[in-house]
């Protein structure tokens, strides 16, 4: 199938550089006619050689001639250059003072694709409406208003036309934008196969709703294309014995894609799905992923050079901040100001480091802002060759049709625009675009000028004398008629070009006529001919002959750019208190006198050093030696302690919940982290440095979660805790049952019952591979992710963190798990906990409980202050956690609450420290103040524990991530570079 | 019952075997303050205290008057509910119940000036919420009325030193009439320390600008109507017009014009706050701002019209990303400085009434004067609310509605150890700690059965 489609596109090729393939008659603007059609009534042969002169021609960017000819003859260029001869058929076209540029390429666009089917019912199509990947772009073209006109009219002459709907969209083809049948306008087919980040909600799938759970589905889904391929391959070498493999066309369609025959083009809405996107060529090392950009690029030129994917890049810079009254400027941010200015040089930034892009009209609500927008980034720092280059050659290269595309040259299709001018020039038109040779007027020059002096003649002598016409501004014509003496204004001076007609109006009182005389004529070169009528009197006669041309009228004033004063510091995160660089890592820190709370066997010390060398606690004790260039603190007064840790949080991910299936373990938490997040910033102030970063509770089995170490300003793959195990989420109680109107589960009976369901399921499916792979003979079992994720937890590879409310429910899952010969690492919330607290101790789980949330709802209303106190007292290894961005700002309070329920103070600050790491299963690494240990850690004011203490610093990896200090500066800092936007905007809004 | 009281002593016994060791406090007084509180008391039942029915002299505290001094080794009297006598070394009239309190700090017992208390049960159980009645117009219910002396979160708030909590009711534009409420009694009338002491406006969003003209639009006609009815009333009573049929929205909003009633406007973005200044000067009535997230923007004009604002959950973090991350922590301080009136209250969650001294304590820690801190949960709401007569501060003729402590009660770590309501000494167990206990049974059994 993909061989006969590569040979049908060779043919194509073959056929535009013989010269057969796109005939259009000049004078035939209705719809082109189809190779293969018979001819219905005469046919067209009218000649499509066509030689236009004297015009400076860009053959490619950054090699123009000038006063130079180029020659097309049936929509292929047959010469160009400066020393042309010009065909004695061609119809010349003179081009004196006209540019002419290879024909613009969009590289990502829905021409003939904007009302895609919604309901694919027939066919042997995916399981999942989301996967459309078995469409082809020409096969669900649309012709009727496909989107062409307002593409040309911007100089685009081919696109690629790519399928909309879906997160596996079908695959792309590049077409021409003449009217016509896509059979006719395809350029080339099966280009790449989109892909999108986030589901079309028009389309009827009730899984993924998010944006982890459609990551989720597309790797799942290449995992199934792979699968498919060898399951046939083996099939078709030898049936014997085998059961044959479904038929899907989806998945057949995906084969190209996963063995890297085919790029996937990713749509990427923000800075973080472009890392989402380039994350899936870690687990399929195969794919070629493109991706069509977002504005952002510029945030993260660092990691763009990295992984070097080729780029499609839209120029839909954001509106202006509405600041029009200090109460609208009070809610500007940061981020929106500085993007607001900074997103017109995102195209000049990656080409000062390099990073080749093309241009996509994609993403601009209003397409003719697109021309406004690239001359805007070229006056902000793009260049011109650049810029030429991202609309020609680099898309031609990318889409595979540069050996007829992007460049004007011999053999290549004819397809081109005419400008008046310098494309990047505010003042420049496109005249026209010419398609595979074929013409398409844009703005219609006029081809009479009535400008300058008239000698005028009427037959009665009426108004003998002298006319002279002006531009009063462009397109506006004036004049004045001199009869004698007498001088009067023209009014509704007018001309209409291709009839070449004249009108003109003046008040004839002075010439004894009472009211206006208005004038009409034919325009003939140097000559008029009309007649005027007289106000009511005789009809009279007149004539006119140019006595002098209009002097050429002045270009007017470019408008003067606006100055690109303001110095804006890459940072990152890009926003509020994002950071130039990553803190220093010191090779030793020492933190001196101080009161340390190591939260390990040693205890508190008094009058404490700590010892940090790259990144990891070196020693704690009294009296350590400074080693050489240590970066030394004296903490004299202060409290250190570890780092707090949340052990249950959403901050910082883009959809907590896939709630399109009641079990969903092969959804990934770490497949969402978001950068962006200033609660980040706000929870380190508060002394927080680890985070296990949670799915929500809409299903019996969520999603894993991940382990996020609080390094503001890294990007987000840098956020992962490393060797931290896995965990994922699963919910007992309301939330799951309440989430559908008929997702099965609606009781706690059945939230059991499906857990229990999935789990003989996933043994199963264990016992299925375990016999393949005793023998790998025949097809081997399709890699499922939901239920090897499955078979993880029931092996204890991936830990249980399970949200729960009741007693009840909280024991039914132990019982569950025993019965499954496995065990639950740890209940969160749990509210009811303290009520089986010994079943608890005998399971062998934690509890990762609320310092007191209570009476939101019913399964809450027996919450108690004493719950973390009762469970620690039973032995149960008990921690806290805020399941809320703010109060993860204070977690060091969340414990001095406990302090207030009864417990001892060490106690209390194990709850969101060292507890907490055990409960979690990351004491490995933090936790506490222990040698080997990350160097994360707090320095306090005062006691912890105290109402009246916060923290000063916060450090992780032995980088220091908050000072109370540096914060005021950035504080400041923060003020007045939103005061300069501001004051920018004020100043171009007022202009 | 005889069982569950035995329960509850034995559990007791264990309870005083730690905080004889935790704790560090003479055996005696927790004999005297734990056994008789929870002697009487059988397991998920409060039992209201009764009446005071003997002058009691707290004798040997820190007394934190508030008010005045604080007074060291002090003792404090009252009777009949009412403080006869504070002082140092002052003479103790016979008769007197004596209880030496030696090593503990007493202080006001403490206000949540911002409280659903009492009309909010369980969040998501709409049948148990008594809060937002229908339609935007509602001036005339009163919170009191529908107050449940049962709910769970009385006792566990009261056990935690809050005393008084002005419940206020919510929702449409003019929600309602709110209640200063003492937390003990059996029911609502006798809780009742006084009626009607604010009239809840919830200002209206300015951020759609035509939406926003609309809602003051009726807002100010609503102001202009009962006005009108109160004049059509007086010229009827003063003989000069004919018969005014009651309408009983309008009757309940004269307290407001005769300036006996403050509206509490909710108020937050700082054109609300600054529209609701110029609205009330208008309407001439008396202003209280509550939320006042953007007030440090005007304080010079709350200081110039003299209007107090009650700060709704210092723990929080700012709406915009450029502000700092401590912005509303420190906004009581700012507002302290800039010599603004001002009183802290929690987020009006009936089941958190509790953290309002933590609300206090962060104001405290990011730059507001400790005692100013304490004075804001205790003395500026009862000024602010007009039950400074009652409570508020430690005074002869108050309220001996007041709390034995380890330390300020704005510091997470003190322990609230006996509370008087109104002279009555308070049942100090709650249904979290009963909870604890219940269960805290099972795991001994659990233990015993182990060994």
């Amino acid at each position: 199938m993909n061989k006969a489609r590569y040979s049908l596109l060779n043919k194509l090729i073959a056929y535009v550089l013989g010269g057969f393939l796109l005939f259009f008659g000049l004078a035939d603007y209705s719809l082109a006619q189809s190779q293969t059609a018979q001819t219905d009534g005469m046919k067209v042969n009218t000649p499509a050689v066509h030689a236009f002169t004297n015009a400076t021609i860009h053959t490619a960017p950054g090699r123009i001639l000038n006063n130079a000819t180029l020659v097309i003859r049936n929509g292929v260029v047959e010469a160009v250059g400066t020393n042309v001869r010009i065909p004695a058929d061609a119809r010349v076209w003179d081009m004196d003072g006209k540019t002419i540029y290879p024909g613009f390429i969009d590289a990502h666009t829905d021409v003939g694709q904007k009302e895609p089917r919604m309901n694919i019912e027939m066919g042997n199509v995916s399981w999942n409406a989301q996967i459309r990947s078995q469409l082809t772009a020409e096969g669900e073209f649309k012709h009727e208003d496909d989107g062409s006109k307002a593409l040309r009219e911007l100089g685009f002459t081919t696109v690629l036309s790519m399928p909309t709907a879906g997160i596996f969209k079908g695959e792309g083809a590049v077409v021409n934008l003449n009217d016509g049948t896509v059979g006719d306008r395809v350029v080339r087919t099966g280009v790449a196969q989109g892909v999108s980040l986030v589901r079309t909600w028009g389309l009827p799938a009730s899984y993924p709703t998010s944006q982890p759970g459609s990551i989720a589905l597309i790797r799942q889904t290449l995992y199934d294309a792979q699968w498919y391929d060898q399951a046939h391959e083996i099939f078709n070498t030898n049936p014997r014995g085998l059961q044959r493999p479904e038929s899907n066309a989806a998945l057949a369609a995906l084969t190209d894609a996963v063995n890297g025959r085919q790029p996937l083009l990713f749509e990427a809405n923000s800075d973080e799905e472009i890392v989402r996107a380039m994350r899936f060529t870690q687990e399929f090392s195969n794919i070629r992923p493109w991706l069509r950009g977002n504005g952002h690029e510029y945030k993260m030129i660092d990691y763009l050079k990295q992984h070097n994917a080729p780029l499609i890049l839209p120029l839909n810079f954001p509106s202006t901040p509405n600041i029009r009254t200090p109460e609208n400027a009070l809610g500007a941010n940061l981020a929106t100001l500085r993007h607001w200015y900074l997103a017109p040089e995102n195209p000049a930034r990656l080409a000062a480091e390099d990073i080749s892009f093309s241009f996509t009209t994609d993403g601009l609500e209003n397409k003719s802002h697109f021309m406004r927008n690239l001359r805007k980034a070229v006056e902000v720092g793009l260049d011109e060759r650049t810029a030429l280059e991202a609309l020609t050659v680099n898309p031609a290269n990318l889409l595979g049709i540069s050996s007829t595309h992007g460049t004007l040259e011999t053999g290549k299709s004819a397809s081109f625009v005419i400008t008046d001018g310098n494309i990047f020039n505010n003042r420049s038109r496109i005249l026209s675009v010419w398609i595979d040779g074929h013409h398409h007027v844009i703005n219609r020059e006029n081809e009479m000028d009535v400008k300058g002096e008239w000698a005028v003649t009427s037959s009665t002598g009426l108004f003998d004398g002298m006319m002279n016409i002006t531009e009063s501004r462009p397109g506006r014509l004036s004049g004045k008629i001199m009869v004698g003496e007498n001088e009067f204004e023209l009014s509704s001076v007018s001309v209409q070009d291709l009839p070449r007609r004249f009108r003109a109006d003046f008040n004839g009182e002075e010439l004894g006529i009472t009211g206006h005389i208005r004038l009409t004529a034919s325009v003939s070169g140097n000559r008029l001919h009309g007649w005027a009528e007289t106000a009511g009197n005789e009809r009279v006669e007149w004539s006119a002959e140019l006595s002098a041309g209009a002097e050429p009228s002045t270009p007017q004033e470019e408008r003067e750019p606006a100055p690109r004063t303001l110095e804006l510091a890459d940072i990152r995160p890009a926003m509020d208190f994002g950071i130039a660089s990553k803190p220093d890592q010191p090779e030793h820190v020492l933190v001196r006198n101080a009161t340390i709370w190591t939260m390990g066997p040693e205890g508190i010390i008094e009058n404490g050093d700590l010892l940090v060398r790259r990144g990891r606690v070196a020693e704690v004790g009294q009296n350590l030696s400074a080693p050489r260039n240590a970066l030394v603190i004296d903490a004299e007064g202060k409290h250190v302690t570890p780092g707090l840790i949340d052990a249950h949080l959403h901050s910082g991910i883009n959809g907590v919940n896939e709630v399109g299936n009641a079990i969903v373990p092969e959804v990934r938490m770490a497949d969402v982290l978001n950068i962006n997040n200033i609660w980040m910033y706000r929870q380190l102030a508060g002394g927080l440095t680890t985070a296990h970063v949670m799915h929500g509770s809409a299903n019996p089995i969520g999603g894993q979660n991940v382990f996020v170490k609080m390094r503001w300003g890294s990007l987000s793959d840098d956020l992962i805790l490393e060797d931290a195990p896995r965990t994922v989420k699963f919910a007992l109680g309301e939330n799951p049952k309440r989430v559908g109107t008929d997702r099965y589960p609606e009781t706690r009976m059945g939230v059991e019952q499906i857990i229990e369901d999935r789990f003989n399921m996933a043994r199963d499916y264990e016992a299925r591979w375990n016999e393949w792979n005793s023998n790998r003979q025949g097809i081997p079992p399709r890699r499922d992710l939901r239920l090897d994720a499955l078979v993880d937890i029931l092996n204890m590879d991936i830990d249980i963190q399970s949200h729960s409310y009741r007693a009840d429910e909280i024991l039914m899952l132990m019982r569950l798990t025993e019965q499954f010969d496995f065990r639950v690492k740890a209940f969160h919330h749990g509210v009811e906990a303290y009520k089986v607290a010994p079943e608890l101790v005998e399971h062998g789980a934690g509890a990762v409980v609320w310092s007191d949330w209570t009476s939101f709802k019913i399964e809450a209303y027996d919450a108690t202050l004493y719950n973390a106190r009762l469970l620690h007292e039973a032995g149960v290894l008990t921690s806290l956690h805020s399941d809320n961005s703010q109060i993860a700002t204070r977690m060091n309070w969340e414990a001095a609450k406990m302090v207030r329920a009864g417990m001892d103070p060490v106690d209390a600050l194990s709850l969101v420290t060292s507890n907490t790491a055990r409960v979690l299963g990351i004491d490995h690494l933090v936790g506490s103040l222990e040698p080997g240990k990350h160097a994360d850690f707090v320095i306090w004011n005062g006691d912890p524990l105290s109402t009246l203490t916060k923290a000063e610093q916060t450090w992780v990896d032995g980088r220091k991530y908050f000072d109370l200090e540096e914060d005021a500066e950035m504080r400041a800092a923060i003020e007045r570079e939103r005061a300069d936007l501001i004051q920018l905007i004020m100043e171009q809004q007022n202009d | 019952m005889t069982k569950n009281m035995n329960t509850s002593i034995r559990s007791l016994n264990q309870m005083n075997v730690k905080l004889q060791n935790t704790m560090k406090i003479s055996a005696l007084i927790i004999l005297v303050l734990v056994m008789q509180s929870f002697a009487v008391t059988p397991a998920e039942a409060q039992i209201p205290a009764p009446k005071q029915s003997e002058p009691i002299a707290l004798v040997g505290a820190t007394i934190h008057t508030i008010s005045g001094d604080v007074i060291e080794n002090g003792t404090i009297i009252f009777e009949d509910g009412i403080i006869t006598a504070i002082g140092s070394g002052i003479e103790i009239p016979s008769g007197t119940m004596v209880e030496n309190v030696e090593g503990y700090h007493i202080y006001p017992g403490i206000i949540d000036s911002y409280s659903q208390m009492g009309i909010y049960e369980i969040g998501a159980v709409n049948m148990t919420l008594d809060i937002n009645e229908q339609g935007p117009v509602n001036p005339n219910v009163m919170v009191e009325r529908a107050f449940d002396p049962e709910s769970r979160h009385i006792g566990i708030a009261r056990s935690a030193g809050i005393l008084t909590s002005i419940t206020t009711p919510g929702g449409g534009l003019i929600s309602g009439q709110s209640a200063a409420m003492k937390m003990d009694g059996w029911a609502w009338d006798v809780m009742t320390m006084k009626s009607g002491v604010s009239l809840l406006v919830n200002w209206p969003n300015p951020n759609n600008q035509s939406n926003y003209e609309e809602q003051l639009t009726f807002l100010r006609n609503t102001f202009a109507d009962a006005r009108a009815y109160m004049t059509a009333r007086e010229a009827m009573e003063a003989g000069n017009s004919p018969r005014h049929d009651i309408d009983t929205r309008w009757q309940s909003m004269i307290p407001v014009f005769k300036g006996e009633r403050p509206v509490l406007v909710n108020a937050n973005e700082v054109r609300q706050i600054q529209d609701a200044i110029t609205w009330a000067e208008e309407e001439d009535v008396r202003l209280i701002i509550l939320g006042g997230r953007d007030a440090v923007l005007v304080t010079e004009h709350l200081k110039a019209r003299d209007i107090p604002v009650v700060v709704t959950s210092v723990q929080g973090s700012p709406n915009r990303n450029w502000q700092g991350y401590d912005t509303v922590y420190n906004l009581p301080a700012q507002l302290s400085e800039a010599g603004v009136r001002f009183a802290i209250s929690g987020s009006s969650s009936a089941p958190y009434a509790y953290r309002v001294p933590w609300e206090a304590g962060t104001a405290a820690a990011f730059g507001l004067d400790v005692d100013e801190a304490v004075k804001s949960i205790t003395l500026y709401p009862a000024q602010i609310f007009g039950i400074d007569n009652y409570v508020g501060s430690l005074e002869v003729g108050k309220h001996a509605t007041l709390m034995i402590t380890t330390g300020n009660p704005i510091e997470y770590q003190t322990q609230i150890k006996q509370t008087y309501i109104h002279g009555r000494k308070s049942d100090m167990s709650d249904m979290q700690w009963q909870l604890y206990e219940k269960y805290r049974e099972k795991v001994d059994q659990w233990k015993s059965e182990r060994d």
